[in-house]
């Protein structure tokens, strides 16, 4: 290559002439017809792609250096947005070079038209892009390996929530006991808003002197953590009970048995043992909503005897207690969970006195579910029991 | 949204002349008919439109499974004849859009009376017997190709006029979104394009047609335009002096020359 540098008028070493500006430029110059025919090229451009001048002028068309994908864009995109908008930018392109390697690079062209607005010439500048490729080709296989990480998880997530929810199903699958002397129904209705299951639960189970046990509760938080909590304390609650401990002392079991626990500390529950012959029932409150009452003449009342703290949490202020509760034939006795009744934007007295009117009206579950929370949104799941002493029982 | 909003149909020309109704192909949209469409409508009802994904379509129409075949392409012209009561239409297809008019026609042949099909290809892989003109893997390339240029990456962009063309042929809102759409669509509509295989679809069409076949054609070379025309019963093949695969942009006047002898 000659060395051609020009000064200025000051001895500073300007360009050179025109021509070596044009043959040495950083960038490759290829000029073309509108068809693609290469008319003139630099010799950057030679010199990048190995190619000799009398292989390209007049014998190829610049598409003819592209990949065959290349030339399908080039097709399909590159001269139809060249005739029309009059140049193209920064198209990315692989040339395949006199050796058949694929060289990177950066695509400008300019359409020259004639004074009829005809095409003339096409003009093209080519920047060589290989590091910008491979920094793309990175940037897309990050691109690719969040997307698949991301399905990965919410896979994993929805298998969790599906276990969670099989498991909730198996821990409250067994059947209340059925006898003509009373009646239990129970439901359990997950949240709507909320795919994570909860940790509410009812259970009613038959003590070895006769008795009936009846429970409610409600284990803190959500999720997979929550309703295993909830198997656990569902399961102790019929152990303890079965063993004869009565209420109180179930109670007090508990505080022990959720030390090792820690997901089913500061669970609410209430337990009652009924004697179905005689509708004696012996109750136990730990910090949960209060029992409603609902005579066979339809008055509803709210019943606070036997209240005390949470599980886990004991304070000599309000120590376990019991109470008792007779219990009419016709009577029932509904336990449910906060969802029955809780709004956003209420007070929960407000939502107590709503679901007395309920239960007076209807204290079937069904009725209730009915009546309360198709009023409202269903933010949190609804767990309600219902025993009723039958007048067949006289 | 209605069919002609979703497909951004424009209705021009004489309300009672002939319809004919102009599809761009892959890559871009209406527009590819610009210096085409307005000639004919001194005399026929010209209607033009953006297959789904592309132009001003609504993409929000977009349906994976619908436009997942050229079959659901065609449903969607058939769904704007039918909307616009054309009868007897002219079809003028290019590249894949020919293929979607044979569909078309065998769909409701009530409504199209003649093909138009510009650089045709039934199928653009060689397969045995049959030089379609790619392999497999070009058409990997191609949607590398793609996915490595910034049209429809980034919604910026809005590309600054150079060089002496102070002449645009389009305005800067229609440059802002010619040949550009998103990225997935595209890649989508590429392999539905490429991978499509049309060849068993060419006999039963029984409605004057005429193959526009280009010299030097890189996607549709001219052993698939004849093979296209020997599998068409009775279709006139002509094969242009103009090259390149978009002679609606290149040589606009052959190709309306074409058309008009055609007609």
């Amino acid at each position: 290559m000659r060395s051609a540098r020009s000064s200025d008028p000051s001895g500073r070493v300007t360009d050179l002439s025109a021509e070596e500006l044009y043959e040495q430029a950083p960038c490759g110059y290829l000029s073309s017809t509108p068809d693609g025919t290469i008319v003139r090229v630099n010799e950057t451009f030679l010199r990048w792609t190995g190619y000799r001048r009398q292989d390209l002028v007049a014998v190829k068309r610049f598409q003819d250096l592209l990949s065959p994908g290349g030339r399908i864009y080039h097709e399909t995109h590159y001269a139809p947005l060249l005739r029309m908008q009059g140049s193209v930018r920064e198209i990315a392109v692989d040339i395949l070079t006199a050796d058949r390697r694929r060289l990177p690079v950066l695509v400008n062209s300019a359409l020259v038209t004639d004074e009829a607005g005809e095409p003339e010439l096409v003009r093209t500048t080519l920047f060589d892009a290989r590091e910008r490729k491979a920094y793309e080709r990175e940037l897309l296989a990050a691109r690719d390996r969040e997307r698949q990480a991301r399905e990965a998880v919410e896979r994993l997530h929805a298998q969790s929530q599906a276990t969670s929810h099989a498991l909730q199903q198996s821990l409250l699958a067994s059947e209340a006991p059925r006898d003509p002397r009373f009646d239990i129904v129970t439901l359990y209705q997950p949240a709507v808003e909320d795919l994570e299951v909860g940790g509410d639960w009812h259970d009613a189970f038959v003590l070895p002197d006769g008795r009936l046990g009846l429970v409610v509760g409600d284990v803190v938080g959500r999720g997979l953590i929550a309703a295993t909590a909830m198997g656990q304390l569902r399961s102790a609650v019929r152990a303890l009970a079965i063993a004869g401990l009565g209420p109180v002392e179930l109670i007090r079991a508990l505080d022990a048995f959720v030390a090792g626990v820690d997901a089913a500390k500061f669970a609410t529950l209430v337990y009652a043992e009924v004697e179905p012959d005689l509708g004696t029932a012996t109750i136990a409150s730990a910090g949960h909503l209060p029992p409603v009452l609902v005579t066979a003449a339809g008055e509803a009342r709210l019943w606070f005897g036997g209240r005390s703290t949470p599980v886990g949490i004991q304070t000599p202020a309000l120590p376990r207690a019991e109470a008792e509760l007779a219990l009419n034939p016709g009577d029932t006795l509904v336990l449910y969970t906060d969802g029955l009744i809780e709004r956003r934007t209420e007070s929960i007295d407000t939502g107590l006195a709503r679901l007395l009117a309920a239960a007076a009206d209807d204290p079937h579950p069904d009725a209730l579910r009915r009546n309360l929370i198709a009023q409202g949104p269903d933010k949190d799941d609804v767990c309600v029991l219902a025993f009723t002493r039958t007048h067949a029982a006289e | 949204m209605s069919v002609l909003a979703r497909n951004n149909v424009r209705v021009g020309g004489q309300p009672d002349g002939r319809p004919m109704l102009f599809a761009h192909g892959f890559g871009c949209d209406q527009n590819m008919w610009r210096f085409v469409a307005p000639e004919f409508e001194a005399d026929h009802r010209v209607v033009l439109f953006d297959h789904v994904g592309a132009g001003a379509s609504d993409l929000a129409a977009y349906d994976e499974r619908r436009h997942g075949t050229l079959a659901g392409y065609a449903d969607d012209v058939v769904e704007i004849c039918r909307e616009l009561e054309l009868e007897d239409a002219v079809f003028v297809g290019h590249s894949v859009s020919a293929m979607i008019g044979v569909l078309v026609a065998a769909r409701a042949p009530e409504t199209i009376g003649a093909l138009v099909l510009v650089g045709p290809s039934p199928r653009y892989i060689d397969d045995h017997g049959y030089v379609g003109g790619f392999a497999p893997e070009d058409i990997d390339e191609l949607l590398e190709s793609m996915n490595s240029n910034f049209l429809g990456w980034s919604s910026a962009m809005a590309p600054a006029i150079m060089g002496n063309s102070d002449r645009p042929e389009l305005g800067e809102e229609l440059t802002a979104s010619f040949c550009r759409t998103d990225p997935e669509i595209a890649a989508r509509f590429a392999r539905v394009t490429f991978l499509s295989d049309n060849r068993a679809d060419l006999a039963s069409v029984d409605v004057p047609t005429l193959v526009l076949q280009c010299s030097d054609d890189v996607i549709a070379p001219a052993a698939v335009g004849e093979y296209v025309h020997r599998q068409i019963p009775g279709s006139v093949l002509v094969r242009m002096t103009a090259t390149g695969h978009c002679p609606n942009l290149s040589a606009p006047q052959e190709t309306i020359d074409a058309i008009r002898a055609f007609l």
